[in-house]
């Protein structure tokens, strides 16, 4: 969304103020240029680092937070870098959480970058994640190359089935997204509830659903590279990687991403240059849904091999803080999820060691959602920036 | 079946599992109106229900009698659920932040804030102790099994049973349909949604306005969370609100930015919720799974939308930040 709405430039009047100095050299007109040149690259350069910023505020006000609550910060924090970094199991172990946020991430950024809030990118993820574990259980005795790609489709298929009626809603009657994707996660989280606890519940106590074959898993990294000590990282992770590289070349060399671009940065705009919104957003929030399916179809074939009723830790919802870490990049999102793949591989660690809940994460979450998110730290940077400017020029 | 299915019992259910979502409905009604969007409904309610808990539990340690103590979970439940409001509106006001992003994130903070509080102060995941619950405002006699008495019968339950918030609740939909309406402050209110160009040029102060309708939100989505636990659960579970919030502004948008409006839409989803917990108890002989019974309010909120929104037309600045002139 950031990309979508840029800051209005630099308004001369609050800066140099004429009137209000009479001694002023000549020329204020080159003064006020001169200023609004060095408040875009001010605000360029405090675009690229917000992200950065905004992570070590937000880890600050966590430590404020664990310290109130009478732990040691930076005994946490240690022990949640050893458990997210310390050796190649938990390196393996950061990956491995890293891969669905990948696929959220993208799927919420696509849809930003369209103008469109899929919030409900868990429900999709849950759609997805039922089709691979039905297809790739149906596909048991075919070649792999058949199996594991047909799950992949099938998931990519069911997450933006599980997206179009909200697309719909939204082209033709103006619902708005965030309320219908929301109530369509919670339906789809019920659906998959009764299908692991009823038609396709595998014997035994556990409500979940039977093994997949191994034609239709994705393989350990370990597994094909033997060199490796043992991990739980999978071949989702390249995987992922592929599809942000795929939605980067969408977004800037085809149609499809360039129409999806337009409706999200003046949908009237877009309109009048003949670009139709109501098609542009029904493909925009289908393959952000497919992308969320996917989500679902790497945690299936890569690591649980079955679908049960908890299988996600809400990857949907973090996807959002990935993508507005991001900035909506598709290959930043890379970097974003695998930060917050690493905050929720040493959490446990953190937990068992510095003796600080889990949640803490979901709360360092929040922040750097309304930090990064909400612009809050351009906007009040800038405003400083601007006053001292201001306040210079005018005095 | 259906006699059994369609008791006062089930009418009064309705209106108590409609409570919360009005609540919040009618505070999201007042937002909107201001041309603030308020999608952190959600979160204030979570945030609410669990401070409200929390300040019920601890009050007696910390001197308040027994009979106060639920009261002061209320207050508590208020300003918590108002301090978060703040922020948000700080956020979309001041900064002019994009409003929807502001909300989500709320809604972040306020499930990892609980549950982080949740295992710091009680040392565990999941559910906290149970308060007393808040009881009826009246305790009325029954009238036997003579036809009065079940006329009775039917007016104590479906008016006359219910817990205070609860009729708070219906008296603040009628009082701000009223107030929006009627006074001078209403008429302000619905200029800095439509027109706070407009509003600004003859001299309504924008900023102050739209912090007065947010923080008015937080305190309608703090009675809304005090509800839910203080008055119908008497325990905070995680995540407790379940969408209610997300349910409450669908409610506001069929309730057309209505306060009334959005307390009788409200009234149509907690009356599905009440339906559905009733269908579950016949589960046997109906043969439907109980997940689709849980769907039933969410598919409702699509429906409704569906059919309604394209006539619905909402606030023109709503969503839009402004930038007070001078």
């Amino acid at each position: 969304m950031s990309e979508n709405t840029p800051q209005p430039p630099a308004d001369p009047t609050l800066a140099s103020q004429p009137g209000s100095s009479p001694g002023e050299p000549p020329a204020p007109e080159s003064i006020e240029k001169r200023f609004a040149l060095e408040q875009e690259q001010v605000q360029r350069v405090i675009r690229i680092v917000t992200p950065f910023i905004s992570v070590l505020i937000a880890m600050l006000i966590g430590s404020i937070i664990i310290l109130s609550s009478g732990k040691d910060p930076a005994a946490a924090f240690l022990a949640m870098f050893d458990g997210a970094f310390g050796g190649p199991r938990q390196v393996g172990e950061t990956l491995l959480r890293a891969t669905p946020l990948i696929f959220t991430g993208l799927a919420v950024a696509y849809g930003f970058r369209a103008g469109l809030f899929n919030i409900g990118a868990e429900g999709q993820l849950f759609m997805g994640g039922l089709a691979a574990a039905y297809v790739g259980y149906q596909l048991a005795g075919m070649p792999w190359v058949i199996a594991a790609p047909g799950a992949l489709v099938a998931a990519a298929l069911a997450g933006a089935a599980w997206a179009f009626l909200p697309a719909l809603m939204k082209a033709k009657i103006g619902a708005h997204e965030v309320i219908t994707t929301m109530m369509f996660s919670y339906i789809g989280r019920y659906f998959v509830s009764w299908v692991v606890n009823g038609p396709f519940r595998a014997p035994g106590q556990i409500p979940q659903t039977p093994e997949i074959p191994p034609e239709s898993r994705l393989p350990r990294l370990s597994e094909l590279l033997t060199f490796i000590e043992p991990n739980r990282a999978h071949f989702g992770i390249i995987l992922g990687i592929i599809a942000a590289v795929v939605v980067w070349w969408i977004l800037k060399y085809t149609v499809m991403g360039f129409e999806a671009r337009a409706v999200g940065f003046n949908p009237s705009a877009a309109e009048n240059g003949g670009i139709s919104f109501a098609s542009t957003t029904v493909k925009s929030l289908c393959t952000s849904g497919a992308l969320a399916g996917l989500s679902g179809a790497v945690e299936v074939m890569g690591l649980h091999y079955r679908l049960f009723d908890q299988f996600s830790s809400g990857f949907g919802f973090t996807g959002i803080a990935v993508a507005l870490l991001a900035k909506n990049n598709p290959i930043g999102v890379i970097a974003a999820a695998i930060l917050f793949g690493a905050l929720s591989a040493g959490s446990g660690t953190m937990q068992l060691q510095a003796d600080v809940s889990t949640k803490v994460i979901s709360v360092i979450q929040g922040i750097i959602i309304f930090l990064v998110g909400a612009e809050l730290i351009v906007t009040w940077a800038v405003g400083r920036v601007r006053a001292r400017k201001g306040a210079l020029n005018a005095g | 079946m259906l006699a059994e299915i369609f008791t006062p019992e089930l009418f009064a259910s309705a209106v108590r599992l409609a409570t919360p979502i009005a609540l919040a409905a009618v505070g999201a009604s007042i937002c909107e109106r201001s041309g603030i969007v308020n999608i952190a409904m959600e979160g204030l309610m979570l945030v609410s229900a669990f401070f409200g808990i929390v300040a019920a539990l601890f009050a007696p340690s910390w001197g308040v009698p027994e009979s106060l103590a639920i009261w002061v979970g209320v207050l508590a439940a208020v300003i918590s659920s108002v301090v978060f409001a703040a922020l948000h509106a700080w956020a979309s006001i001041n900064l002019r932040a994009d409003q929807v992003i502001s909300g989500t994130a709320i809604n972040i903070l306020a499930l990892g804030t609980t549950g982080f509080l949740m295992e710091t102060i009680f040392g565990h995941p999941g559910t906290t102790e149970s308060v007393k619950r808040m009881q009826p405002l009246l305790t009325l006699p029954t009238g036997g099994d003579s036809f009065l008495g079940t006329v009775w019968h039917w007016i104590d339950v479906v008016l006359l049973s219910y817990t205070p918030i609860v009729y708070l609740g219906i008296f603040l939909a009628i009082f701000l349909t009223w107030a929006l309406y009627r006074t001078r402050w209403g008429l302000r209110l619905r200029a800095l949604g439509e027109h706070p160009r407009a509003a600004d040029t003859v001299g309504v102060k924008v900023l102050r306005g739209r912090w007065v309708a947010v923080l008015l939100s937080g305190a309608m989505a703090g009675l809304a969370g005090a509800n839910l636990t203080l008055e119908q659960v008497g325990s905070f579970t995680e995540n407790m609100t379940n969408g209610r919030g997300f349910i409450a502004l669908a409610a506001n948008i069929f309730g057309r930015w209505v306060p009334g409006g959005a307390y009788l839409a409200s009234l149509l989803f907690g009356f599905a919720d009440a339906l559905q917990l009733r269908l579950q108890l016949f589960s046997a002989q109906i043969q439907i799974p109980g997940q689709f019974f849980r769907m039933l309010p969410y598919l409702l909120t699509v429906l409704v939308l569906a059919g309604v929104v394209g006539r619905a037309v909402s606030p023109a600045a709503l969503g839009k930040p402004y930038k007070e002139k001078g």
